[in-house]
């Protein structure tokens, strides 16, 4: 199949050059395809196992079936029925919102659940709350998934048997009377927020004053409360204030994607992005590419076990710079390593940058990083005048402390060598004499006794992630465990495999108590600002769970509580004193204020330099990093589908992780080389065999620019073993084609390789395994667009907006070739198709996204998927290029000439080699940029005019919208389409399961399980097979505003709907507030005053088509004196023509005025 | 040998063909008539778990229909009313008629009576009442004269044509907003009513209605009038070619 390629402006050889891949680097085959068409050859045709012929047979067959039964001739008999006594609030067909929150060891996220009929189906941000002001991010937006999950633990189990609630509170109360003063009896809690569970904890203790109480978080280490502690005082934590800070420097502290408050720091951040105002800078130093990377100035790549080197080098220079004393002292105390003298330069200049921002400087490490490099950098910012300035002090407000996880494993029976050596060789003694006397031999156990009689294990998968050495899973054999949790995972339950991997045995622990889910349970909360949230149940719990406060209490009174009484008690205390009125508020509002949002914390360099001196250098080689996932969090999300089915916002990679090594590394390995014509071919998806604290794991790689050499990335969170269907379970429930490398199982598990002592970062052996190759589900390249890529991505520095503001308005060898196309009889901003007639003369809607303040972080994909029920199709049709996703984030990377260095670090290019393409893209140290793509809803829509039937239309208030009961899946939409934006449901998605696509059997079993049915925004059609859909602009939200309007017009005319009276959910869920959406015709409105931004512009302009959707061209703010600042100005915005500007201006104003609708 | 066939044996190929013809467009005929929704919606009569008559409480009592149907002007669902609703008055009002045994029955237990769903659009067709409603369009001209009704059935064929010939001609069905749920209203008749209501005086100048005092008005004309200046009076333009209108 051909089809007319319209050609495209050809890419300016000296240009910046922007690719999504090596594949489009080196033009391989498979990318022309994907570029070329607009979705894969795989992906238009049936997979084999169902050809055409065997379609049309079926298709016969099953025609011939429903002739037979006359089931479409009777209307089916359905009933409404009403509520027997009616209920408060409730009004059919009428969402009712609550505040809520949703724990998190980091400070609890403030929320507005919507709630249709008495099920919660969107979450979003608590707009009225200081800390993300109706933002959320990718987790919490997923998390509503988790509430209708069928694979979530749904009884009690009492050692693997079905058993019940009343069996469970029985026995408990029979173990606590037995327990006496707790002797014997240990805690393994997550670290926790909520005021009410500490309450409840500290009573639990004083009734058991012997128990043991842990508390145990994968990715929370206590490296940042004992850098806090050193530097401030046990009682403080600091709290960056983004918007303040003009120059900020981050060591491997990842604050725009996962670290703490992020949503806080993000749109603080953000704000300051814009270069109509006072731009920030931003310096980061880290391995791999994080969304804070992408958001950088100046990038530098180091391995993360050298980010204690390159603070050390940063702190001499500022202490040198500063004379400050303080800081002088921790660096001396802090042990010489070697500084990277490669980087001596880049490190000098942005010193001096943020020595002359004294007072508006921040220096952030990364949390994970040592605690003698967090206070080094706490040193630094009391040095820069940071404190009480950028960076404020809070009270901690977590409740961890207790004993350590490996103090609990030496309960439990955890021995050293020589212990383990000493009790087998007194058994075998013992043994001896046992047979001599014909006595049955004891067992050997793998273990030492466990002093422990009862633990209880609140949430969390200890045996999953708690540290290799400890080998917790087996540690549980010896104890009556009490399991709380949301799955009957890990920690429920071990497996023993025979050499096949069949399933001999399953251990199981003594007590599963399936979780409730925060969205089923009261409880409480404390934020990140401190302030006390509330967290309401929106349904009762689905599989009869139990929520850990539920747990404490019963242990306390022996009484099963709603959750409702203990929550109201903390809060009197928290309120000091509860009244209907005060109450009802905090429900209402979501929460109470901190009473002290910030506390006065002063730096003190004598407890610092002593933490300081602690600081131990990694050895040097190659290192394996144990990076949190973005997605899957420590795990904990790995069972939820959208999340697994969202590409990841830096590798793009779905259903798995995979190992993330830079390009000089992969070739340093054998895993590509640099071809005959200077083309790359890397091979993604190749093995490493990597053995790190004496432990091996075989995984893929992935090739990602941007990386540190010699430094592995892993996500942790990943091959999971027995959860659920979607992360991974025992044996072989989920074919999905055989893609994963072991069935069943998405992903790789990198814990085994992570001990207590190398949490983050460990050094490592790598040598390349010689399997054949792993085919990952890589998204990097769907969508790959026709056309240039400053086009489509325009970019410029703060230096070039402030001297030419509208740079991106005007790209040379862009726009005026709409000019020469016209020459050439093709019409400028006009189009082959007729224009819609657009008589809402109230409403336009249209949409502009600042590419300036997107960081690329997918929340809005999942929003986008939660509020419009699209479905997941799993990783073989990720492959085919099927997923559904309305908006697609593109990611690209990009080289520009500045990338040369003449500095001494630069082991490349010389100015001469400008002219060769291979030598300009310098793939080590690519930019990224980020680009979200929604349907572009064009006036002149391509789509429109060759639907055969009308399916798509355009609306008379400018929405490209879909009729999906009129479309016949011709495809022809999406062939037309030149943002590549429509997506076309090849299955059943939503009907059937992701093993059974395939079936024959067209009449088909359908498999939706019965709570995910519940999850759907009943203003959204379900669509089924053979129906293209793609962004509406939230029609429905766009409907029911309208309708409101109208509602409250009654007789009068003013249908108007109010200035932006409602979100789009992309937009209400952006953290950063990148996407504005709005009316048009509405001059108050957020939008008007966002597209007459100079930097507004729309995507493949010179088509005709014009996109409803624009961008903000993304502006950074480098600094000049840096060795890798632009040398040449990356976008072809260039300040040389503005002969050319003028006339192309004086163009676009004619067009306006002739060509007005 | 005589012929087999006759010669009259000519014409029952003939014949044939005719009859199969006829066969053949009544069958079209048949399907064309009783295969629309004309034929299968309207007239959809269920019996309900309780005998309801609408008759005796909307037309003989003259209950509001927006007495039970509580949430018809706020919301999307007009919704049946809540066993509560029912027992406000036959906790005193029949209170041992053994055809409300289901109602008590319900209120005693908690669970609702099930009423069999009548009126209904497809899934992917997001009516909102309250917006009809609160704009002048009567209950009555989705679903008749339900207050005639003793057992409730579907009057109109609710399908796209339906609803597009009224959101393409709303002149049709708008009528004052304290009228909506009085079924039985229609347009005055009379001259000098009509142009008080539509706020006119009656003469032949522009701005003017032009009736005399007398005149006979048909009551299609007198809707028209009336529909026509309410549907300026409140700016109304319902969705008629954007399909997103009434599919999401």
């Amino acid at each position: 199949m051909s089809k007319r390629v319209f050609e495209h402006p050809q890419e300016e050889v000296n240009g910046p050059q922007y690719w999504r891949s090596f594949g489009q680097l080196a033009q391989t085959p498979e990318f022309k395809e994907w570029q070329a068409r607009e979705f894969q050859t795989g992906a238009s045709e049936l997979n084999p196992e169902v050809g055409r012929r065997g379609f049309m047979k079926y298709m016969a067959a099953s025609a011939a079936l429903a002739g037979l039964s006359l089931s479409a001739c009777r209307r089916e008999e359905k009933t409404l029925v009403p509520f027997a006594q009616s209920v408060e609030w409730s009004v059919p067909g009428k969402p009712i919102f609550y505040a809520t929150s949703r724990p998190h060891r980091r400070g609890a996220i403030p929320l507005v659940a919507t709630t249709h009929d008495g099920r919660p189906t969107k979450v979003d941000g608590n707009p009225g709350h200081p800390t993300n002001k109706g933002a959320t991010d990718t987790q919490s937006q997923a998390s509503l998934l988790d509430v209708y999950d069928p694979d979530r633990s749904r009884r009690f189990q009492l050692a693997g048997k079905e058993s019940s609630e009343a069996e469970f509170t029985k026995w408990l109360a029979g173990a606590l009377e037995k327990a006496g003063d707790g002797q014997g009896v240990a805690f393994l809690t997550e670290h926790f927020t909520s005021p009410t569970y500490a309450r409840l904890k500290k009573a639990v203790a004083a009734k058991l004053p012997k128990a043991m109480w842990v508390t145990y978080e994968p990715l929370g280490g206590s490296e940042a409360s004992d850098a806090h502690a050193a530097a401030f005082g046990a009682d403080f934590r600091t709290v960056p204030q983004l918007d303040k800070a003009d120059v900020i420097l981050s060591l491997d502290c990842d604050f725009v994607g996962f670290d703490e408050g992020r949503l806080e720091g993000i749109r603080a951040f953000s704000a300051r992005r814009k270069p109509e105002q006072k731009m920030n800078r931003l310096y980061v130093v880290e391995n791999r590419y994080t969304t804070t990377g992408g958001m950088a100035d100046h990038r530098l790549r180091s391995q993360a076990g050298k980010i204690g080197a390159v603070a050390r080098a940063f702190a001499e220079k500022i202490a040198a710079a500063t004379g400050d004393a303080g800081l002088q002292s921790v660096v001396d105390s802090f042990p010489k390593v070697s500084s990277p003298e490669k980087s001596a330069k880049w490190i000098d200049e942005a010193t001096k940058d943020l020595v002359a921002q004294k007072g508006k400087a921040l220096v952030l490490v990364g949390y994970r990083q040592p605690a003698a490099v967090q206070a080094l950098g706490h040193a630094m910012n009391a040095a820069l005048g940071a404190i009480g300035e950028t960076v404020i002090g809070r009270k901690t407000h977590g409740h961890g402390g207790g004993n350590s996880l490996k103090e609990l494993a030496v309960a439990l029976g955890l021995e050293n060598a020589e212990q383990k050596k000493a009790r087998v060789e007194k058994l075998t003694a013992e043994n001896a004499v046992r047979k001599s006397k014909h006595e049955p031999e004891l067992p050997i156990a793998a273990h030492g006794d466990s002093s422990i009689k009862t633990l209880f294990i609140l949430g969390g998968n200890p045996a999953y992630n708690a540290p290799a050495e400890l080998k917790f899973g087996e540690l549980l054999a010896g104890t009556d465990v009490v399991r709380h949790g949301s799955y009957e995972d890990e920690t429920t339950y071990s497996v023993e495999t025979d050499k096949d991997g069949k399933v001999t045995k399953r251990i199981f622990v003594k007590w599963h108590v399936p979780a409730a889910h925060y969205l089923e349970a009261w409880g409480d909360g404390t934020a990140s600002d401190g302030s006390h949230v509330s967290q309401q149940p929106m349904i009762l719990p689905l599989f009869g769970g139990w929520s850990e406060i539920q747990l404490l209490d019963f242990i306390l009174t022996g009484k099963k509580s709603e959750g409702l009484e203990l929550v109201q008690e903390t809060f009197k205390e928290v309120a000091r004193g509860i009244d209907a009125v005060s109450w009802a508020k905090f429900l209402h509002d979501g929460f109470l204020p901190a009473a002290a949002p910030r506390e006065p914390i002063a730096f003190n360099p004598v407890t610092a330099k002593e933490i300081a001196a602690k600081y131990v250098a990694p050895a040097e080689g190659m290192e394996v990093v144990f990076a949190p996932c973005a997605k899957v969090d420590d795990g904990r999300f790995s069972n939820n589908a959208w999340i697994q089915e969202l590409p990841d916002p830096i590798t793009k990679i779905t259903w798995d992780n995979a190992a993330i090594i830079s390009p000089a590394t992969a070739q340093k390995l054998g895993l590509g080389a640099k071809k005959e014509d200077g083309l790359f071919d890397f091979e993604n998806g190749a093995w490493l065999a990597i053995e790190a604290n004496g432990a091996q794991l075989e995984i893929p790689v992935a090739i990602i620019p941007g990386t540190a050499d010699d430094s592995i990335t892993i996500a942790v969170g990943y091959g999971r073993t027995h959860e659920g269907r979607v992360g991974g379970r025992e044996g072989n429930y989920m074919s999905h084609g055989g893609l994963f490398a072991v069935k069943g199982q998405v992903g790789f598990n990198v814990y085994p390789l992570r001990t207590a002592a190398n949490h983050y970062f460990a050094t490592a052996s790598v040598k390349k395994s010689n399997r054949a190759a792993y085919q990952l589900a890589v998204t990097q390249e769907h969508g790959a667009l026709e056309g240039r890529g400053p086009d489509v991505l325009r970019q410029g520095t703060k230096e070039l907006f402030d001297r030419v503001p509208d740079f991106a308005k005007f790209v040379e060898g862009m726009d005026e070739y709409a000019e020469e196309r016209d020459k050439q009889k093709y019409p400028v901003s006009r189009s082959a198709y007729t224009h819609p007639t657009l008589n809402d003369a109230n409403h336009q809607w249209g949409m502009a996204i600042d590419l300036s303040m997107c960081t690329g972080c997918s929340a809005c994909m999942i929003a986008c998927q939660s509020e419009n029920n699209i479905p997941v199709v799993g990783k073989e049709q990720v492959i085919e290029g099927r997923e559904l996703h309305w908006i697609r984030m593109d990611r690209y990377f990009t080289s520009y000439q500045s990338e040369v260095r003449d500095d001494e670090n630069s082991d490349k290019l010389t100015t001469d080699d400008f002219n060769s393409r291979e030598k300009r893209i310098d793939i080590n140290e690519a930019r990224m940029v980020m680009q979200p793509m929604p349907c572009q809803h064009c006036e002149n829509a391509p789509c429109e005019t060759v639907c055969p039937v009308n399916a798509t239309v355009h609306s008379d208030d400018g929405i490209n919208v879909m009729a999906y009961n009129r479309c016949i899946g011709t495809r022809y939409c999406a062939n037309n389409c030149p943002f590549k934006v429509r997506r076309f449901n090849f299955f059943d998605f939503n009907e059937r399961q992701k093993d059974k696509y395939f079936r024959q059997n067209l009449i088909n079993e359908k498999g939706m399980a019965e709570t995910l049915k519940l999850s759907k925004n009943p203003n959204v059609t379900v669509r089924m097979r053979g129906v293209m859909e793609k962004c509406t602009f939230c029609v429905q939200r766009v409907q029911e505003a309208k309708i409101a309007a109208k509602v409250k017009a009654k007789d009068s005319s003013n249908v108007k709907v109010p200035t932006d009276a409602f979100k789009v959910a992309c937009q209400q869920v952006c953290p950063s507030e990148a996407i504005v959406f709005g009316n048009l015709n509405d001059p108050d409105s957020a939008i008007v005053k966002v597209k007459k931004s100079e930097r507004d512009y729309r995507v493949f302009d010179y088509l005709g088509i014009k996109p409803r959707v624009s961008y903000l061209a993304r502006v950074t703010n480098p600094n000049p004196n840096m060795p890798d600042a632009p040398k040449h100005v990356p976008t072809q915005g260039n300040d040389n023509n503005d002969g050319q500007r003028e006339k192309w201006k004086k163009q676009q104003l004619a067009n306006a005025e002739g060509g007005k609708h | 040998m005589p012929q087999i066939f006759q010669r009259g044996a000519n014409l029952v190929p003939l014949k044939i063909l005719l009859v199969l013809g006829a066969f053949a467009t009544g069958a079209m005929g048949a399907v064309w008539y009783y295969f629309t929704p004309k034929y299968t919606k309207i007239g959809y009569q269920p019996s309900q778990p309780i005998p309801f008559s609408h008759k005796l409480h909307a037309g003989q009592i003259g209950i509001d229909c927006r007495f039970c149907h509580s949430f018809a002007e706020t919301a999307a669902h007009s919704n049946l009313p809540s066993s509560q609703v029912c027992m406000s008055c036959h906790s005193q009002v029949q209170k041992d008629n053994p055809k409300l045994e289901p109602l008590r029955q319900a209120w005693a237990s908690g669970k609702g009576v099930p009423w069999v769903q009548i009126h209904k659009t497809p899934d992917h067709v997001y009516f909102n009442h309250s917006v009809h409603l609160n704009r002048g369009v009567s209950c009555v001209t989705c679903h008749g004269r339900v207050d005639q009704m003793d057992v409730v059935y579907q009057a109109k064929s609710l399908t796209m044509e339906f609803c597009l010939d009224c959101h393409r001609n709303p002149e049709t069905q708008l009528r004052p907003l304290d009228k909506v749920a009085q079924l039985g209203w229609t347009a005055p008749t009379d001259p000098l009513e009509l142009a008080s209501l539509v706020g006119k005086q009656l003469g032949s100048k522009t701005g003017e209605l032009n009736l005399k005092p007398g005149d006979k008005v048909s009551p299609a004309n007198a809707q028209k009038i009336m529909g026509e200046h309410f549907r300026d009076l409140r700016g109304v333009h319902p969705p008629d070619s954007n399909c997103a209108g009434c599919h999401r």
